[in-house]
């Protein structure tokens, strides 16, 4: 596999998790959650807590990633969400709040890494999680489990989503909560359990992207714009257009970085974070509703008439 | 069944309802109507605690239902059938219905669910199909039959003749008219359709401004000539000495 396909799945399976966790918080609470960057960060330093300390591979760890994000994501929703969105704030009010929660997991995170520096004399600013890894089919075994996990945990979720009774509850609430709650759906609860899962996701998708890029306590405060630009890629309707809006983002930051870098030289990697906000920028223009508003089924449709009339 | 007094109420700081009193009898059909803006549906909003309720009681069978979050309305037996927005039109017919009846256990929703296209063949045909792609008429009755679904001591209906053609709309006001009659359920409904609302129901309010200008026997309120024509469209033709007859003015539109 080419050194940026296999980098840019890794990453890319990463960011459409993060991306995901946004649109599911967005469509869900009406909040667009600044917070994600730190819960990604959280779950780089779960997985990397483990490997150092406990030893083993950065993989047994993820779940343990999906827990403490989860955590926090529960810590958000009643420390801060539910009381707001009670009272009735405005957006921007909500957008905020997770700022602010966003700065508070930010200076725990420097505590956190300041602690293993001097409790276990380890260094964890600036880590290369890849040296954890393996080797499978002559590449490094990132490109290919991580995938795997993020197109095994997106069918759960569907599965949930379609599937289970809370599951087709909480679409239900995300399409008209005033209707669910007078069905006898409880919002507070789903609300809750889109933050445990918005949160888990976003941290799962922080340890996979930390197996592409260097770790550091900023790590989710930089990739933040990437996370967004997937979602609104999406149309920030769909989870699923977020996640593959995330996908796509990751992936032509790579493919992008990779064909210029060919063509101008490595000075072109100092601007790589624009080429996905290019594509996601272009997209928009030619479908105001992002990928989630292509109507797919219909272009499909459309190819087949008119493969079937030139045959005719 | 279900006693409003006093109810002051709205959005925000926004008052729209003046000391409300109203009363529903048990297994009655009670007609709200009232010219646009009049505060009909901020009334059932304010009875399921959508709206905020300022001052007043709500009680439902002698206890107090105000400030109880709407999930747990449904748990006590009240069903509501918003205006807009009254089937979830990204999931399935069987999930919607399967949606409203939340509060049963599986084997009970399935049956209920089987009951309901029992009740309203339409939905069988259509079981598999997302309530988005229904028409006006075949979603309204499956708000209809969603509403039945919690099995509810008292159904709360909210302008269900919106934008229905006058021949469906008329076919929705017929089941209602059996649910109260064959299933016993007692109903408070709020209608634009106010000539043929009157005609069924049993105890009417007339609302004006957030405030009661009529209440008392349906039927009677179709023989004040002043209010019908003021506040409901209808207008009164009387020859002399002769009976009055009625003709709606603007009744129903479009299916949609």
């Amino acid at each position: 596999m080419a050194p940026w396909l296999s980098s840019g799945l890794v990453y890319a399976s990463g960011l459409a998790l993060t991306a995901g966790s946004v649109t599911l918080l967005y469509i869900v609470t009406r909040t667009f959650n600044f917070a994600v960057a730190s819960m990604a960060t959280i779950g780089f330093y779960t997985v990397y807590t483990g490997v150092t300390l406990f030893g083993g591979l950065p993989y047994q760890y993820y779940p343990f990633a999906f827990i403490v994000g989860s955590i926090t994501g529960f810590i958000c929703y009643y420390g801060l969400n539910r009381p707001l969105l009670r009272r009735q704030a405005i957006e921007t009010t909500l957008m905020m709040s997770t700022l602010g929660y966003d700065l508070i997991l930010l200076s725990m995170i420097q505590m956190y890494a300041d602690f293993l520096t001097h409790t276990y004399k380890i260094f964890p600013r600036r880590v290369t999680m890849s040296l954890f890894d393996f080797e499978l089919f002559g590449d490094r075994a990132a490109a290919f489990i991580l995938p795997v996990i993020a197109i095994g945990f997106l069918t759960i979720l569907h599965i949930f989503l379609t599937k289970t009774k809370f599951g087709v509850a909480m679409r239900a609430t995300i399409e008209n909560p005033i209707l669910a709650g007078a069905s006898g759906i409880n919002s507070d609860r789903v609300y809750l359990v889109s933050w445990i899962i918005g949160g888990g996701m976003a941290a799962l998708g922080g340890s996979f992207m930390a197996m592409a890029m260097t770790g550091t306590p900023v790590m989710g405060m930089y990739t933040i714009p990437l996370m967004f630009a997937g979602a609104i890629l999406g149309g920030l309707g769909s989870i699923y257009g977020g996640i593959l809006g995330g996908l796509v983002i990751g992936l032509t930051e790579y493919a992008g970085v990779f064909l210029l870098s060919q063509q101008f030289g490595p000075w072109v990697l100092g601007y790589r974070m624009g080429i996905p906000l290019f594509i996601m920028a272009a997209t928009l223009l030619v479908f105001p509703r992002g990928l989630s508003g292509i109507p797919l089924l219909k272009i499909i449709k459309n190819f087949a008439e008119q493969k079937r009339g030139a045959r005719a | 069944m279900l006693t409003v007094s006093n109810l002051s109420s709205g959005y925000g700081k926004l008052k729209v309802l003046y000391d409300l009193s109203i009363d529903v009898p048990e297994k009655e059909l009670t007609v709200v109507v009232g010219p646009n803006g009049a505060g009909k549906t901020t009334l059932l909003c304010s009875i399921m605690n959508i709206a905020n309720v300022f001052s007043g009681e709500i009680l439902l069978q002698d206890s107090s239902i105000k400030g109880i979050p709407t999930h747990n309305l449904a748990q006590k037996g009240i069903s509501y059938v918003p205006q807009m927005g009254n089937v979830f039109a990204e999931l399935t017919v069987m999930d919607n219905l399967h949606m409203a009846g939340y509060m049963l256990s599986k084997s009970e929703a399935k049956d209920k669910a089987e009951q309901m296209t029992e009740i309203f063949p339409v939905l069988k045909k259509f079981i598999h199909r997302l309530a988005g792609t229904l028409s006006g008429g075949e979603r309204r009755m499956l708000a209809i039959a969603m509403g039945l679904m919690k099995n509810p001591k008292l159904m709360l209906l909210d302008e269900l003749s919106t934008d229905l053609a006058p021949i469906i709309a008329e076919r929705v006001m017929m089941e209602v008219a059996r649910m109260r009659d064959e299933l016993g359920i007692t109903i408070l409904m709020v209608e634009q359709m106010a000539k043929r609302a009157l005609e069924i129901g049993d105890t009417a309010y007339l609302l004006v401004s957030g405030e009661v200008k009529y209440s008392g026997d349906a039927s009677a309120l179709l023989h004040e000539p002043e209010l019908c024509s003021m506040y409901l469209g209808i207008k009164h033709s009387s020859d002399k000495g002769k009976e009055f007859e009625l003709s709606v003015m603007d009744e129903g539109s479009e299916d949609n």
